[in-house]
């Protein structure tokens, strides 16, 4: 019972993180630094706490 | 059953890989940490499911991947030099037939770990990575947890799920691992991007660090103990409150002593006194053997060479009740003990030059994390802001494993091996981004931005 709860929530997540990455652009390629700076100042990612918070220079 | 779900769950798996082929690198590490074929019963053990995952790693990655700018780091080359040391060990083994069974797996993990910062070209790749090695530890490790919280556990007792006590199943090695990949669940659960931190992700986390916490105390494990102090100490270390969460901790642990079974208090009460302890009294025996062995045989002996010694020393017990309580001295006699600390294992089965070799991996692991934790502190661009913590996560776990390895047998553990390729990988990705985008994060100046500019 507890080990079928472990291995069931463990795989879950597991296949979850692939399905996820199925749709990743970023997987195989770097995205470009300057494009991905310009994208993080117009769309901030919320809740994604940077070591002193993202996009804060200008 | 449980044969038929592993084999859909790996056929599921392997169908996303053709779509993506870096998903057969995480096919791999799942096989490699969780070992489907040990919890199923018949039909995983019947097809080679390692093989078939690094073949298609293998062949993903020549096929179809980016190979520019790719070098081999100082660390990979010191990666293969210990695997042909190892090689030439094995051949002039004193046992071979034992030394080749350890062989067939060391050489797959240390190939491993030279392969895996080959593929891992790109930020997402070595989170991908992460995650995916803390989700198949997750699976012994919330077990584990739970089976301590509703029983106790018990030394040597605690069910892992599989009874044959290998790899990351046995009861000391998964205590230090676990303690280990804290601070990475930490990072994953903070700055992850395949599950962004919201409240679940943070739950999670913070659950499976629990779980983490108690895997030590449900093992019984004293290396864990030690393993967790060390941690608690770096943690605190960073943190900005230091004394208030120093008190808490200690609070906490005072407050959990009387849940804690009776067995683990008299166990964690040996570490200071191991004359009364025959396990810890073995291993300064083994160690002392070790040494003697290794001045007559400079180049070690091979894999699982401690299988000749025999030690006698003595040890004491306290015998009788009440008033007529008193302690005898006892000798033991023994033969055939593992090393028990991953350091002897390399200077007794690889002699001076592979535990240099090792040492030297290590060293240099340390102080290239800790460069790049120096580096890009405080960083705040999206592709570097994350160098940082996530170095410093794996420093921590990295110093973990060093002083869990003092008394742990584990200097060939894959799973160590593909962090320690995860943080060859990090250094590798910096290095590129470095040299493609010509910036320079001494200067702190904008990516890209010339530098004439």
């Amino acid at each position: 019972m507890i080990d079928n709860f472990a291995l069931l929530l463990s795989h879950g997540l597991v296949l979850l993180t692939c399905w996820r990455l199925l749709s990743r652009d970023d997987l195989d390629r770097e995205p470009d630094p300057a494009e991905e700076a310009a994208r993080t100042e117009a769309t901030p990612p919320e809740g994604i706490p940077g070591p002193g918070g993202w996009g804060r220079r200008g | 059953m449980r044969d038929l779900v592993f084999l859909a769950y790996l056929a599921a798996i392997f169908a996303m890989g053709f779509r993506r082929p870096f998903l057969f690198v995480l096919a791999y590490a799942y096989i490699d940490i969780v070992s489907p074929q040990r919890l199923s019963y018949y039909l995983l053990n019947s097809i080679p499911i390692s093989l078939i995952a690094f073949m298609l790693a293998a062949g993903g990655w020549l096929l179809t991947d980016d190979k520019t700018n790719i070098r081999l780091s100082v660390r990979q080359v010191v990666i293969l030099l210990l695997l042909a040391y190892c090689g030439w060990t094995t051949a002039h083994a004193d046992f071979p037939l034992e030394a080749a069974t350890k062989w067939s797996w060391v050489w797959k993990a240390l190939i491993f770990a030279v392969f895996l910062p080959l593929t891992l070209r790109t930020r997402l790749r070595i989170e991908a990575l992460s995650l995916t090695m803390v989700l198949c530890a997750s699976s012994i490790i919330i077990t584990g947890g739970i089976k301590t919280l509703l029983s106790g556990g018990g030394y040597g007792t605690l069910n892992l799920m599989v009874t044959d006590n290998a790899g990351l199943y046995e009861g000391s090695i998964i205590s230090t691992v676990a303690i280990c990949i804290i601070p990475l669940i930490l990072y994953l659960s903070n700055h992850g991007t395949i599950f962004p931190p919201d409240w679940r992700t943070r739950t999670f986390g913070w659950g499976l660090c629990f779980a983490c916490l108690l895997i030590p105390i449900g093992t019984e494990a004293r290396t864990g103990l030690v393993c967790a102090a060390i941690l608690a100490g770096m943690a605190l270390m960073r943190a900005k409150r230091r004394f208030l969460y120093g008190a808490l901790m200690a609070f906490g642990v005072i407050a959990a002593i009387p849940f804690l079974p009776a067995s683990f208090t008299e166990r964690m009460g040996t570490i200071s006194s191991h004359q009364g302890d025959e396990s810890a009294s073995t291993r300064v025996e083994v160690w002392k053997w070790t040494w003697d062995y290794v001045k007559d045989h400079p180049q070690g002996g091979g894999f699982d060479n401690y299988l000749q010694n025999k030690l006698r020393y003595m040890t004491t017990r306290t015998v009788g009740e009440g008033s007529s309580v008193r302690v005898e001295r006892i000798q033991v006699e023994d033969h055939g003990r593992a090393f028990h600390s991953s350091y002897f294992e390399m200077l007794g089965e690889q002699g001076f030059v592979g535990l240099s070799l090792w040492l030297l991996l290590n060293l240099l692991t340390l102080i290239r994390t800790e460069g790049l934790r120096r580096r890009y502190r405080g960083r705040v661009e999206p592709h570097l802001a994350w160098v940082s913590p996530y170095a410093l996560a794996m420093q921590q776990g990295h110093i973990v494993y060093l002083i869990g390895s003092l008394f742990v047998g584990i200097a060939f553990q894959p799973f160590i091996f593909m962090l320690i390729a995860l943080q060859i990988a990090a250094s590798s990705y910096v290095g590129r981004m470095e040299k493609d985008a010509n910036w320079s994060p001494l200067s702190r100046r904008p990516a890209l931005q010339p530098a004439s500019a």
